[in-house]
């Protein structure tokens, strides 16, 4: 009982991510947050803030800090092995004393904002090793029906994969193709038959929009033993492209982020917790009995009248410090979907217009982007471009 | 008392279980206590020195019996694997123990783009004579090239991982284009996920 008393003291909370400042564009106000939580804040939500971080140094263009810091919470995410104090802290104490590690689909969406970062250091071979490293993650989803189901992650290894030489380009293509294909016939937003992955190799200029908000994990059952997702609400639904003043076409969904979430199937601690659960209401049932009983003085016999409310109280203070909430810490910021357009553009300086638009085809003005692209003779321009306030970008 | 003493007890628990931190300077050469797959900085290591000592040994970049020195430079690193890197950290490293192997008996040349902008502006400032000494030599040519790449085997069952990194360097004639040395270094790894992680 002692051992799990400084478990649940050392409880780690959802760092207060100001989510609302991230949607309307202060993306430096959010990154002093995040950067001031990657110092002072719980270590054990290192990872959690720094993707933050990088999300917010990207809005605000400085490419290589944001690689640094989704390559130091990749680290973390990335790393399988747990002390045992800390397993035991776990599963004894309140589950979200763990380091946050993230769930695959959170793990997968680090791996393409690092992948991005990587291309545009002018490195597609580590971008592609990120991008391998996130698909071997995407596969570590408990329900293994939806294991490597992420679309975006193969089209991109491939993508790379040209780009630098490497082998297997046409095989990651092809496992695009059927992520795609599972994905929508298991509700997954997006096309069956995606154009961006008929001809996956189509265009010289490419622009990745993350959009909208992705889902919240929120703890769910009479002692918040479940871990369950819903979506978020977000008026983004796709990005429209106009080159030099000629509307090129709208984006296709490459990866749904809320399915991923919704697809992740039951985890070991679901069961550990629920066990916790059925445990923390026994031990209430029974320690109230016995304690009704021995204060009742039912049994006649003043020693064991004394027992049953010593028993008592200490099945009651046992059921009270068992922790059943499931850890419901997750990456605020992350979009709902991602989203791909590409092109064949002249080499020469561009005039791009991003709109993104509602799920009426309305456009959303406030998230419009008016951008200068530079596009090379030879190799291909990328760029992201999430559904938020451009404000940042522009400075 | 007994109250005063729960206390304490209890107190000291949960500053045993929060606290406690370490900043220690340990050995590149020891294993990684952060964990996780991948090169870690013994791997680095042990590969460039391995790498010197047996392309020194092989031979193919001592100098003539007329005592004219090989050139070469270090071109790329390619990464094949699953697990990014910092290719100028593994180079540099490679560099260096080349460099202290040979002890100048072979012409390492500076081929980064940053070294032949300083190289184009120092000459044409000489040119200028905007400051002292002459261009009296022509830039080196290089004999070999030395390049290297980083694959990977990863496999995924359950609770369980493992991870085979394979990293080679091959040197190949200019000339000729013949692949006149090669090594290569292994490491290999397996993790099994917690089941607080599961």
């Amino acid at each position: 009982m002692l051992a799990a008393i400084p478990a649940a003291g050392c409880a780690i909370s959802q760092p207060e991510v100001p989510v609302s400042s991230y949607l309307a564009g202060h993306y430096a106000a959010v990154q002093e947050f995040a950067e001031r939580e990657v110092v002072e804040g719980a270590v054990e939500n290192l990872a959690l803030v720094m993707n933050v971080k990088g999300q917010c140094e990207l809005a605000l263009g400085d490419v290589d800090a944001a690689r640094i810091a989704f390559q130091g919470a990749a680290q973390i995410m990335g790393t399988w092995a747990t002390t045992g104090s800390e397993a035991t802290a776990a599963i004894v104490g309140s589950e979200s004393s763990k380091t946050y590690k993230g769930d695959s689909y959170e793990k997968a969406m680090n791996a393409f904002y690092l992948s991005y970062c990587y291309l545009q250091k002018g490195e597609p071979d580590n971008a592609r090793a990120a991008l391998k490293r996130g698909i071997l993650m995407d596969a570590e989803v408990a329900d293994e029906k939806y294991q490597a189901d992420n679309a975006l992650l193969f089209w991109m290894a491939g993508r790379m994969s040209k780009l630098y030489g490497g082998s297997g380009a046409d095989g990651y293509f092809e496992e695009a193709r059927v992520a795609n294909t599972f994905a929508i016939a298991h509700e997954s937003r997006g096309v069956a038959n995606n154009p961006l992955l008929a001809n996956p190799t189509k265009g010289n200029l490419v622009l990745l929009f993350p959009i909208g908000l992705g889902p919240e994990k929120y703890a769910d059952g009479a002692q918040e033993q479940l871990a369950r997702f819903r979506s978020q609400g977000h008026p983004a639904a796709a990005a429209q492209v106009s080159i030099n003043g000629k509307l090129l076409g709208r984006s296709t969904i490459l990866s749904d982020v809320d399915y991923q979430a919704r697809t992740l199937g039951g985890t070991a601690m679901e069961g550990i917790r629920q066990g916790k659960a059925v445990f923390k209401t026994s031990t209430n049932i029974a320690g109230k009995v016995l304690l009704v009983n021995g204060l009742n003085k039912r049994s006649g016999n003043r020693n064991t009248d004394n027992a049953q409310v010593i028993a008592g109280g200490a099945l009651l203070l046992l059921s009270a410090l068992t922790a059943t909430a499931a850890d419901v810490r997750y990456w605020p910021t992350l979009p709902s979907t991602v989203q791909v357009f590409a092109a064949d553009v002249p080499p020469g300086e561009h005039e791009l217009l991003v709109e993104f638009v509602d799920g009426r085809g309305n456009g959303l003005p406030r998230l419009q982007h008016n951008l200068q692209v530079s596009v090379s003779a030879s190799g291909e321009t990328w760029l992201l471009v999430p559904s938020l306030p451009p404000f940042a970008l522009q400075q | 008392m007994l109250t005063r003493s729960v206390t304490v007890g209890l107190l000291g628990l949960l500053l045993t279980a929060c606290g406690s931190t370490r900043d220690t300077r340990v050995n590149p050469d020891a294993a990684d206590s952060v964990t996780g797959t991948g090169l870690q900085s013994m791997d680095i290591r042990t590969m460039a020195t391995r790498m010197a000592a047996d392309i020194k040994e092989y031979g193919i970049l001592a100098p003539s019996r007329d005592g004219a020195r090989a050139s070469f430079f270090i071109y790329e690193m390619v990464n094949d694997s699953s697990d990014t890197i910092d290719k100028t950290l593994v180079l540099t490293k490679l560099r260096t123990d080349l460099f202290k192997a040979f002890r100048g008996q072979v012409k390492i040349l500076d081929r980064s783009a940053n070294a032949n902008d300083l190289v184009d502006a120092e000459r044409r400032m000489k040119e200028r004579g905007q400051v002292s000494g002459e261009n009296n030599r022509k830039l080196a040519g290089s004999d070999f090239v030395l390049k290297g790449s980083m694959k990977s085997r990863d496999r995924l069952a359950g609770k369980l991982k493992s991870s085979y990194i394979l990293v080679t360097f091959e040197l190949t004639d200019l000339v000729t284009s013949e692949l006149v040395w090669t090594n290569d270094y292994e490491m290999k790894t397996e993790s099994e996920k917690s089941v607080i992680n599961r």
